[in-house]
């Protein structure tokens, strides 16, 4: 072989795979500012699409006849249901959005929604439909008003959860605490925690198993954003406080080291596979631990969410895009999915809590039947009256839950101080926002 | 005499009439046939090499999101990049992934090859066996190796069986031992397919030259290092490219044994999940993440530059 043929053969090697490398890192532009005129003023009529997540497994045949009903009361009206999988949903939104796909109607988060309402993709229903606000609870409607999107609230609010606690007795017992003295609040959590360590802790077992979230710093009483919602502001001293007492529990052996990196699967496995004293679950929780855990949901406890404050509230709701061609189809659909019949029709099926007015109310969320679902569900039900969504939707992208979960590590194992590390946190969230 | 001239001159109008006229074929000197066969190859090297290639380069310099066009804004990405701790963490660990596991991935998949080369059906077992991770998922391996390492895997059951250590050792949590679980997991990964690419080449090699060789007494080791590994001297040169490469971008394995989170504080960030952390997503920075791909790829052309440089003189002193 000649050295030029080397040379070549080297070389288109090296190019190639360069090229590769490039290119296979590319990433897609953004599409443009314009949110275009829909039309808001046509018929109920046409066909739609409406995208649920991960819903089709356990609720087909709910959709399918809610499909059919709406169809029946909208006759010339097509609704075309999809479901996506649980797997990278975030993702499938942003590559329909920036392709201008995004379907009629669509079922998500507030956080998503924020960031899809500032590049002018979503309806804003408070401005087309100002009725609508009176049928859903305040805390729910509030939740999808963006102050910092032209104070549009821009989704119908649908299903809501929050997340009572499941403690493990028998760890409470073997670790010398009172099972029938649960902790409510995070000083009763800690104190708690540190006894559990303390006797524990040399077998791997703790009562905490992931580090907080930006809900757990509300739920702490930190301040999140100020007044506009313009900036971070949870490194006060409540949310430098909240970290330094994570700080103790870890020199105490509290929290393990798998726990610093642990994301949400990474603690219920733990909890399942009895280590952990406490999880916070949601009203599936228990269903699953029955079935995945048999043996720990035999020694489960309930309890409420512990909070200093109010409880936390995850809450989905249904968003109209603000391309649609159908807007008055896809509106119209949006409102009947959230009308308070099918919200308690579907509570009742999915073990969530419906955002309609008044359906908290209603005897099967008040009144106990003295089965554990039946307890959890009223419980539960109560705390969704008096919670708040405290995730603020501009915190929004794994970007900013990454960091944050990252500069609280850092703070544990004494590579920072929690005041800096939150000072750290809430600077590149400040950043990303402005950025936005 | 006339019929002497004209009979040849007759004869050659007969053979003229009886040959066959040789047909022109229709694509004969048409300007464009050549690119209807390129074309396909063409469309797919443009829409999926080129055109991402140089939407990266544009981008970079922009302050675009995934779903606003961006504003061009000069170097600001690349200044924003060298004050942005993460970048430096995941230079790093990219780095040392190349430094660690480009050398082991030269050698030990031709010793690997030297020792399987021949008929045997044995032979052709280990074979088999060392290339069975190549076919294998990076996800499923991801989780065989997540749950042997783990905490209460099976390696930490076994070390503290044979009481080489007293408590389970972090290989999962410790930054610098995930680090090198992830390139033990790539290496075991790819020696495989190296294998192949080396037994290919010492196929090439003359077997006189062994005879040779063992005619002056050169031993097993011997062999190996004065008439293998200059046989396959190309090939490890080709190797080494393709391993940098690779081990440069490394992705699904330090993913997989982190969960996906980069590792505690996010210190086993390797600069292809800097770049997925920023570009994907509703708030995705395409123009930063750009601008991490534009530097990824300039500090790669230099490194493979500098190899390209060392082996040319290689060979001229050789």
């Amino acid at each position: 072989m000649s050295r030029t043929f080397r040379w070549t053969t080297a070389g288109v090697a090296a190019s190639a795979a360069l090229s590769l490398t490039l290119t296979g890192c590319g990433v897609g532009g953004g599409g443009s500012d314009d949110s275009g005129a829909a039309d808001t003023g046509g018929k109920v009529a046409g066909k739609i699409t409406f995208q649920t997540w991960n819903l089709k497994g356990g609720y087909k045949q709910y959709f399918e006849g809610l499909v059919d009903a709406f169809e029946k009361k909208h006759p010339g009206t097509t609704v075309k249901w999809v479901d996506q999988p649980a797997e990278g949903y975030q993702d499938k939104l942003s590559a329909d959005a920036a392709a201008g796909n995004l379907p009629d109607v669509v079922d998500m988060g507030p956080e998503a929604a924020r960031t899809l309402a500032d590049a002018g993709t979503l309806l804003n229903v408070a401005e087309d439909d100002p009725e609508a606000e009176k049928d859903y609870l305040p805390a729910a409607w509030k939740a999808m008003t963006f102050k910092d999107v032209k104070g549009g609230t821009y989704g119908y609010p649908w299903y809501l959860n929050t997340g009572p606690s499941f403690f493990n007795t028998a760890l409470f017992k073997k670790c010398g605490l009172d099972p029938k003295n649960l902790p409510k609040t995070y000083d009763e959590l800690f104190d708690q925690a540190a006894v559990m360590s303390k006797n524990c802790g040399s077998k791997g077992i703790s009562m905490i198993g992931r580090l907080p979230t930006i809900e757990t710093f509300g739920m702490y009483g930190a301040k999140l954003m100020n007044k506009d919602g313009t900036k971070f502001t949870f490194n006060d001293a409540k949310g430098v406080e909240l970290v330094e007492r994570y700080q103790k529990l870890y020199k105490g052996s509290g929290f393990t080291e798998e726990s610093l990196n642990a994301l949400q699967t990474g603690e219920a496995d733990s909890f399942k596979s009895g280590e952990l004293g406490w999880l916070p679950g949601s009203s599936y929780t228990l269903s699953d631990l029955k079935k995945t855990a048999p043996k720990v949901a035999e020694s489960v406890a309930m309890g409420p969410l512990i909070a200093n404050t109010a409880p936390n509230m995850y809450l989905e709701s249904l968003v109209v895009n603000a391309k649609s061609k159908n807007t008055a189809t896809a509106k119209a659909f949006a409102k009947f999915v959230t009308d308070p019949a099918n919200q308690m029709a579907f509570a009742k099926k999915a073990s969530v809590f419906p955002s309609s007015t008044g359906s908290l109310e209603d005897p099967y969320f008040t009144k106990d039947d003295a089965t554990d679902e039946g307890h959890l569900r009223v419980e539960a039900a109560h705390q969704v009256g008096t919670s708040v969504v405290w995730w603020p939707p501009a915190f929004s992208g794994t970007s900013d839950v990454d960091n944050l979960r990252e500069q609280i590590a850092k703070a544990l194992l004494g590579k920072t101080t929690a005041q800096q590390a939150l000072d750290d946190a809430v600077k590149y969230a400040n950043d990303r926002l402005a950025k936005q | 005499m006339t019929s002497t001239i004209t009979a040849p001159e007759r004869d050659t109008r007969r053979a003229d009439r009886t040959r066959p006229a040789r047909p022109v074929h229709w694509a004969q000197g048409r300007w464009y046939v050549p690119w209807l066969f390129l074309g396909v190859a063409l469309v797919v090297v443009c829409t999926f090499a080129l055109f991402p290639f140089f939407n990266t380069l544009l981008l970079s310099f922009t302050d675009a999101t995934l779903l606003r066009g961006g504003q061009f804004i000069g170097v600001d990405n690349f200044g924003e990049l060298l004050g942005d701790s993460r970048f430096q963490t995941a230079l790093l660990n990219s780095t040392l992934y190349v430094i660690c596991v480009v050398p082991v991935m030269v050698i030990l998949p031709l010793i690997l090859a030297t020792l399987v080369a021949g008929n045997g059906r044995l032979l052709g077992f280990f074979r088999t066996s060392y290339y069975l991770p190549v076919i294998m998922s990076p996800v499923i391996v991801g989780l065989v190796w997540t749950n042997l390492l783990n905490r209460r895997g099976l390696v930490n059951a076994v070390l503290e069986w044979v009481s080489a250590v007293s408590g389970p050792v972090p290989f999962l949590t410790d930054r610098w031992l995930l680090l090198f679980s992830a390139m033990f997991v790539t290496i075991w990964m790819g020696m495989g397919y190296y294998m192949v690419i080396y037994l290919a080449a010492l196929a090439s090699i003359d077997p006189s030259l062994y005879d040779s060789a063992a005619v002056d007494g050169a031993g097993t080791v011997r062999k190996f290092l004065h008439v293998t590994m200059p046989g396959v001297r190309n090939t490890m040169g080709l190797i080494g490219l393709f391993s940098s490469i690779a081990a440069f971008r490394v992705f699904g394995e330090v993913y997989m044994l982190t969960d996906g989170t980069g590792g505690t504080g996010g210190e086993n960030l390797t600069m292809t999940m800097l770049i997925q952390r920023e570009g994907t997503g509703l708030q995705a920075r395409t123009g930063y993440a750009g601008a991490i791909s534009l530097v990824m790829f300039v500090i790669m052309a230099i490194f493979l530059l500098l190899q390209l440089v060392a082996q040319n003189r290689q060979r001229k002193n050789g």
